[in-house]
């Protein structure tokens, strides 16, 4: 039987509902035209319906795992797999998505950055929770968004918070004898959380990095800790600060650059110039370099590219 | 609506509907890769694969579909857009595979 779109996206949103991660894959293209719009899906060790040869079918299963890194939650992309026919070796366009339970952001600091953050994570689809042990800050009506709102004992902070390599830690602790005791938890773990932020000063974060090489941690396991947390953006309120945090965390899964897009882009510099009169369309394939013009100022009025 | 939301509509369809997915997508393209439509007979239902950018284009392929044509990729080129000063911002290039999302609802022939 071949499975359509609609029970395909059933079975997905089961598997969300059940906090499980699914692939499922369609065929876009091929030289049988018969296998366009096949598909299949699989979740664990279960799997159902078929690309339309069986050898597709598992060059598609070898690969997923590879295709789709294990911290993201959420993936599409398209890609072409050989497939055997008979004799034949043949290539098929395969679409390929991603679906697993949302990514959560685990905030340890119930303090006033955390407040903003919470909403913040929270708006970005994470699941969050928040730890303390000061059950007056750790108080789940502080956090309508959190998940979870969890009094904790800092001698053994994630006893009731399972981590894993999708997770996101971010530290905003009132002390850093709070953080270097999550942090010594979280770079034990067999399989830590890729994303381990720890807020502070300089003075403070070089504090708990020369109790971490003490301890004997590695520059290298050191380095996995994201610290001071957040972009350079100068911001200096709870509000501010945690935006700085969250637009980090997109720039780790989105992998942007973190440069404000109109330095990256340079518009005006590139297509331009210093002359006030446009030139003709200009046909960069190559992207060279262009000359330096220094800080663009406000008092260069560039006629808009539109014919009126 | 969300991803999640789409999802929902498309598990719970029971008019015979055109599922439109964004396959790839090059350049600077309104959605990306993953979002889709569900357009029925007298037009969308849900979702979109980019508003006024090349969407046209797609909805009047998935007709195709309901005339009993196999499912396909249409290339969606944005690259002229920009002349038209639409409002929205395209620029790129995306791939949109179209097919039967309910084929069973489509009856004999459909």
């Amino acid at each position: 039987m071949k499975l359509s779109a609609t029970q395909v996206a059933a079975r997905i949103l089961e598997a969300l509902e059940q906090g499980e991660r699914i692939y499922t894959a369609v065929v876009t293209d091929a030289p049988d035209r018969s296998l366009i719009g096949r598909r299949w899906w699989l979740s664990g060790t279960h799997s159902r319906g078929t690309l339309g040869s069986p050898s597709l079918d598992e060059a598609v299963a070898a690969a997923v795992p590879s295709l789709f890194p294990p911290r993201e939650s959420r993936g599409a992309l398209s890609r072409d797999f050989d497939y055997r026919d008979g004799d034949r070796i043949r290539t098929a366009r395969v679409y390929l998505e991603l679906h697993g339970p949302p990514p959560r952001m685990v905030i340890v600091g119930a303090g006033h950055i955390a407040i903003p953050l919470a909403r913040m994570g929270a708006m970005l689809g994470m699941r969050i929770e928040v730890l303390d042990d000061r059950p007056e800050f750790a108080a789940p009506d502080r956090f309508p968004d959190a998940r979870a709102v969890r009094v904790i004992d800092f001698r053994d902070p994630f006893a009731d918070t399972p981590l894993g390599p999708s997770d996101h830690v971010i530290l905003v602790t009132r002390g850093h004898s709070f953080d270097y005791e999550c942090l010594v938890r979280l770079l034990r773990m067999p399989a830590p959380p890729a994303y381990i932020g720890m807020i502070g000063s300089r003075r403070r974060v070089r504090a708990t990095h020369e109790q971490l090489a003490r301890e004997g941690f590695s520059t290298a396991e050191m380095k996995r800790v994201r610290a001071p947390v957040g972009l350079d953006l100068g911001g200096q309120t709870p509000a501010e600060i945690a935006v700085s945090v969250v637009a980090e965390v997109i720039l780790f899964h989105a992998g942007g650059t973190g440069v404000p897009l109109v330095e990256k882009e340079r518009v005006v510099e590139r297509f331009f110039g210093d002359a006030s009169v446009r030139t003709g369309p200009v046909e960069s394939a190559t992207e060279a370099p262009e000359p330096e013009t220094g800080p663009a100022g406000p008092a260069a009025p560039t006629q808009p590219a539109t014919e009126d | 609506m969300d991803e999640k939301e789409l999802l929902a509509c498309l598990a719970r369809l029971e008019e015979p509907a055109v599922l439109a997915t964004i396959v790839s997508a090059k350049g600077s393209t309104p959605r990306k890769t993953g979002a889709r439509m569900l357009i029925g007979r007298d037009g969308v239902i849900a979702g979109t694969v980019g508003g006024g950018c090349g969407e046209g284009e797609v909805i009047q392929a998935a007709q195709d579909l309901f005339e009993g044509a196999s499912p396909t990729t249409v290339r969606v080129d944005l690259t002229d857009d920009f002349t038209t000063w639409s409002p929205a911002v395209c620029g790129g290039i995306m791939n949109v595979f179209i097919e039967r999302a309910n084929p069973e609802s489509f009856g004999e022939g459909g």
